[in-house]
């Protein structure tokens, strides 16, 4: 099984590194956006990957505070962009 | 009367107390995994943040129908799964097939709680997405405007209803199908 | 034959599941053509992927309690993403961004 969740945690890995692809595009700051919240998703299953892979049950409430933090930056986000339209 | 009313208020305050007190514990049990030595620093949080939640929202947040919060799960789980399979095949095949567009969908169900609900579950259902939110209608971007969209929203509208308690007709007695 | 055989063979093809998902999703943001069609491949993709690991991670963690706080958690990513979604596209649509109908292809 330690194989198994090795190779996931490797693929979500990569998942982000195709998301940054993203960021360097853009072409908008909406879309660079996009890949910070893919970050957010990546980032709490990594961190429950690697909970259960290390045994370190402290991790899973890392990733319950990623989970909570993923939704303030979007709405961070989201302010920042109108705030600079005005 | 007036007596009644009060007593009627009251009431419904406790409950809600309770209601919010019993569910913070829960959550504390769960996020603690139920470890021993967390159970009494748990005490104080738990009440403090039930007080806290009272204060920031005193009326009652959601009033969901159990069975039709059940149904609504079921119906949930199945939909979000087809979303992602959906989703994923478009982005991985060669062609991918996309004919997307923005359509207005005219809401019937009443109440801020009910339309923010079906707001948020469109984005997870297959192929459409919420961009907007009006005093009328729900404006939804979607993947595929071949499919039945305002047939599918309609049926999600229905479920959403049914979740909060009332009932909506389907959109076919309205003649619009 | 014993239960763990078949639990682990399950957990097997939820964690194969989930990567495919991650991967779908991240290759969706990358060749979708605008910022809506994006947000859809970011936000069902990548939440059915969590989900899918969550629940690998649950039946391998053997623990009730384990399994509601992995529930917990993908249930605030789901909730968190939806409000996200929202918020992203609204603002895109307040910022005029069009969205790609398939002309010019």
């Amino acid at each position: 099984m330690t194989l198994a969740l090795q190779a996931l945690a490797v693929t979500i890995l990569l998942s982000v590194a195709i998301g940054i692809y993203r960021i360097e595009r853009g072409p908008t700051g909406t879309d660079r956006m996009l890949s910070a919240m893919l970050f957010g998703t990546s980032g709490v299953a990594l961190t429950l990957v690697l909970a259960e892979l290390t045994r370190l049950g402290g991790l899973r409430d890392m990733g319950l505070t990623f989970a909570l933090l993923g939704a303030l930056t979007s709405v961070a986000f989201v302010k920042r962009a109108w705030g600079a339209d005005d | 009367m007036s007596g009644n009313i009060t007593t009627t208020v009251t009431a419904a305050r406790l409950r809600r107390i309770v209601n919010r007190t019993a569910l913070l514990a829960l959550v504390w049990l769960v996020v603690t995994e139920a470890d021993t030595h967390s159970l009494v620093p748990g005490v104080p949080i738990v009440i403090a943040g039930a007080a806290l939640s009272l204060v920031l929202s005193p009326d009652s947040l959601m009033a969901v129908h159990p069975m039709g919060a059940l149904r609504f799960v079921r119906f949930f789980a199945v939909q979000s799964v087809l979303g992602g399979v959906d989703v994923a095949l478009r982005a991985i095949r060669p062609s991918m097939p996309l004919q997307p567009a923005i359509i207005r969908y005219p809401l019937r169900v009443t109440g801020r709680w009910p339309r923010v609900f079906l707001t948020n579950t469109i984005s997870m259902l297959p192929g459409t997405l919420s961009s907007r939110l009006d005093d009328e209608a729900i404006e939804v971007h979607v993947l595929d405007c071949s499919r039945p969209v305002m047939r599918e929203l309609a049926d999600v509208e229905c479920r959403v209803a049914d979740l909060f308690g009332s009932n909506l007709p389907p959109l076919e007695e309205e003649g619009a199908a | 034959m014993s239960w763990q055989w078949v639990v682990d063979g399950v957990s097997y093809v939820l964690f194969a599941a989930s990567g495919f998902f991650f991967l779908a999703g991240s290759v969706g943001l990358v060749r979708f053509p605008d910022v809506y069609t994006r947000l859809h491949a970011l936000t069902k993709s990548d939440n059915l992927g969590l989900g899918l690991a969550v629940a690998g991670l649950s039946l391998q963690s053997g623990s009730w309690i384990v399994a509601l706080k992995l529930l917990l958690t993908w249930m605030i990513v789901i909730v968190a993403g939806a409000t996200a979604c929202y918020l992203v596209a609204n603002s895109a649509r307040d910022s005029e961004i069009e969205p790609w109908t398939g002309e010019g292809r």
